[in-house]
């Protein structure tokens, strides 16, 4: 069979829906290995009898009845990626079934108190404008005075700041449009090595400001109020 | 969005926070989380448009001038930390910080510097522990290594390296070559020399040898002058000594065995009984300060099938034979529903300070911290969670899943003179981490930090594109190959020995000697434990001060059959 070490794994697969499917076929609640078994089993035969992508993850879906499962497990059962071999080759297929997490679910979260909103007391408003043709997006850290040159807006007010959102969260800046965005001021040491090198040094010292604004203009930097 | 659907979207993203509630796999046991050392809007989080890049969320130095792996916002549960969300950070191995992670240039308050060359491994959802230390082990075949680490075991004190029952091995060329074969691991492994010994000739070979300790066990002799020879010999060299007393009572009885220690430091294994010992009434060792209890798996969680299970696993660990009927009585002598009723309320109440395997001879390798706190989830309160409850007024187990987290890392870390290198998440000792994903919390790890490297965990498909694909087995990472396997895990060794393996470090064990109950994390209750029999001679009232110490066994218990096939 010249089997390779990937496909010795999908004989594990195998296998362990097999003892599934007894368990199943004997009335017997599944617990979160004979479940994921079973689902990733229904993904790669309906891909072997030549389903597409979409039918394979329809096939995940319905592997198994939520009233086939253990209490709990259903929850346990986010992401379960499986590699099928479709007719086009092999193509990777998600599993996300269908829950509905409560706060008796295992590793269950429970927040009683809502998270207070991001706050900060020193907060500036600007419109910046895309003045290229493909979209622009910005990440919390960015320092905005550095970002694109394409994008339009006033740097100055930018200086030593970024962007108001959730770490790890982004802002899009569609081609021709103008978006308004918070800004709030760097912290920590304040210094900025790196970026565009517009300022690659302390924020604050002596000039630092005036001298990465002639750097800006010099490299031909957007600058000014966008509408 | 909802409110409900913001909170599970952040959750999603950044994992629990402080004052949230989390539910430890699929048991009673919710904690509420103490503090978070993250601030909001500054969380490090590294991946595709996220902030750990270069001059962002990472300062460009050297990782030697920050650290060379950090694990961010993580929810530590550990006996010394308590349990809180931060990032550990790690320089050559050892843990070098905790707390705010990020590039101080550009963030507030910043304790764990991550250089723009620093491994980050994300940490969101899944919990930090120290890792295990298994104190009693039968490595009677070398896969036991492989079923420890893959439940989260990162050291392991032995008696063995081979199909033969040592309990403690003597000669010191078969020492070297089993801390040889042990270094093909990336554990920790001391191995006990076996206190047999009437003389200090045999001890002082072992010694020699690198044992890091010594096991008195009755199969070999568990006799007075064993006794005073083997504890004598072991305060003069600070090592540990392990015991499984005189469960005939041939020579002595429990009172007898208390008196031959004298007050000095021994470490009772399987305290309640039925892995050994003194029948009835060994649990008496329990409560003494200079006793150091442990109990072994099989017995913890104590359920409606534990006491059948043990007659047939004693007469075969223990080289006994079924069609005699006096192995039958011995074997019947040594199970005892009352006792393994009272060892699990004695956990609860900290006077059992250690929890162990036994694995290979009458224990399970791989089932150390799920019997722990499928134990901690039957003394449980529930917690109301529907709202109905104000925050501040939910019962929850924060104290009670500690104090079974000391008993299966910094415990038997001090009772063994291991502190100064594992046991804990402290600025000093090894990063061996275990992170473990909120749902199957002690039942089955994510990832086994040995040393700063992933050395263990969840594997997919070899030829996937993403590392995730199914089927997911738990087995080596890179940490377990090439001459990292040896130079991840230590030698523990005694400081007399000269024993070396090339390319592992020996590190001698320390304050063996002078480690009491009292000095136990998060336990320390002693008392005095009585028995009043009854007519049925294996049926027993235990009580502890006087109080009646009983429980249920329980029908179900938590953390296996939703998670083992």
């Amino acid at each position: 069979m010249e089997l390779t070490p990937s496909e010795l794994d999908r004989l594990l697969i195998f296998t362990a829906s097999r003892v599934a499917e007894d368990r199943r076929a004997r009335g017997t609640k599944l617990n979160h290995p004979e479940a994921t078994a079973l689902i990733s089993h229904a993904v790669l035969e309906a891909a072997r009898d030549g389903a597409t992508h979409a039918q394979a993850i329809q096939a995940g879906l319905t592997a198994v009845k939520p009233s086939e499962l253990l209490d709990g497990v259903a929850t346990m059962l986010s992401g379960i990626s499986v590699e099928a071999v479709f007719d086009d080759g092999r193509r990777l297929v998600v599993i996300d079934f269908p829950s509905t997490p409560d706060s008796s679910s295992p590793g269950s979260v429970t927040r009683l108190e809502p998270l207070p909103a991001l706050e900060s007391e020193d907060i500036v408003t600007l419109a910046v404008r895309n003045d290229s043709t493909i979209n622009i997006s910005v990440t919390t850290h960015m320092h905005f005075f550095e970002v694109n040159p394409r994008l339009l807006f006033d740097r100055e007010a930018a200086y030593g700041r970024h962007l108001f959102i959730p770490a790890g969260e982004h802002i899009d800046f569609p081609a021709g449009l103008t978006t308004s965005v918070q800004l709030v001021p760097i912290s920590g040491n304040r210094i900025l090595i790196g970026f565009a090198g517009l300022v690659d040094g302390p924020l604050d010292a002596p000039g630092a400001q005036a001298e990465a604004m002639r750097r800006a203009r010099e490299l031909g930097y957007l600058d000014g109020g966008a509408s | 969005m909802n409110e409900f659907h913001d909170a599970q979207q952040d959750i999603a993203v950044h994992g629990a926070r402080a004052g949230d509630f989390v539910r430890l796999g699929d048991t009673e046991l919710v904690i509420r989380v103490e503090s978070d050392d993250r601030q909001r809007g500054n969380e490090l989080q590294i991946g595709f448009g996220k902030n750990a890049r270069d001059g962002m969320g990472m300062q460009s130095t050297r990782p030697s001038q920050s650290c060379d792996v950090v694990i961010t916002n993580v929810l530590i549960i550990d006996a010394v930390q308590g349990i809180r969300v931060s990032s550990i950070g790690i320089r050559e191995g050892r843990i070098s910080a905790i707390g705010r992670s990020g590039n101080p240039d550009t963030m507030d308050d910043i304790e764990v510097v991550v250089g723009s060359g620093t491994v980050i491994i994300p940490g969101e959802g899944l919990i930090a522990t120290a890792g295990g230390i298994d104190s009693h082990v039968h490595a009677m075949a070398p896969r036991v290594c492989d079923a420890a680490l893959s439940s989260g075991i990162t050291t392991l004190i032995s008696q063995e390296f081979g199909p033969f029952w040592g309990v403690g091995v003597g000669s010191a060329w078969a020492l070297g070559h089993g801390h040889k074969q042990f270094a093909a691991w990336p554990l920790n492994v001391g191995i006990l020399g076996r206190g047999a010994g009437s003389t200090n000739a045999p001890l002082f070979e072992a010694l020699e040898g690198g044992v890091c300790g010594f096991k008195i066990h009755e199969d070999t002799g568990a006799h007075p002058r064993t006794l005073d020879t083997t504890l004598t010999f072991a305060d003069e060299h600070d090592v540990a000594v392990a015991l499984h007393t005189d469960g005939l009572n041939e020579m002595m009885h429990v009172e007898d065995t208390i008196a031959a220690i004298a007050g000095r430091a021994v470490h009772a294994y399987h305290v309640e009984g039925c892995g050994g010992g003194h029948a009835p009434d060994v649990l008496k060792l329990a409560g003494l300060n200079n006793i150091l209890a442990s109990s072994t798996n099989p017995t913890l969680a104590f359920g409606i099938n534990a006491a059948d299970e043990h007659v047939a696993m004693i007469i075969s660990a223990h080289g006994m034979n079924p069609e005699l009927p006096s192995d039958i009585e011995i074997a019947r002598r040594r199970v005892r529903q009352a006792t393994m009723a009272a060892e699990n309320r004695l956990h609860d109440m900290g006077v059992i300070p250690v929890t162990s395997s036994d694995a290979l001879g009458m224990g399970r390798a791989d089932d150390t911290w799920r019997k722990t706190f499928a134990m901690a989830s039957m003394f449980a309160d529930r917690a109301i969670l529907d709202g109905s409850v104000a925050p501040q007024d939910v019962v929850v187990e924060n104290e009670r899943v500690l104090r079974h987290v000391a008993k299966i890392t910094i415990n038997p870390a001090l009772v063994h003179g291991l502190s100064h290198e594992v046991g804990s998440l402290q600025v000093g000792l090894l990063a061996d981490i275990v992170l473990w994903p909120y749902r199957s919390f002690a039942s089955k790890p994510n990832m086994v930090i040995k040393s700063g490297i992933p050395a263990w965990g969840v594997v997919g498909d070899p030829g996937s594109t993403v590392a995730n694909a199914q089927p997911l087995t738990i087995s080596a990472q890179f940490g377990a190959f090439g001459a990292s396997a040896a130079e991840l895990g230590v030698h523990f060794t005694n400081s007399m020995s000269t024993a070396h393996v090339a390319g592992r470090r020996s590190v001698p064990v320390r304050n063996t000697r002078t480690i009491r109950g009292t000095d136990m994390v998060r336990h320390g209750v002693l008392g005095s434990i009585d028995f009043d029999a009854h007519v049925d001679a294996n049926d027993y009232t235990v009580r502890f001060n006087g109080d009646i110490i009983t429980c249920e066994p329980a029908q179900v218990t938590t953390l296996t059959r939703k998670y083992v096939i």
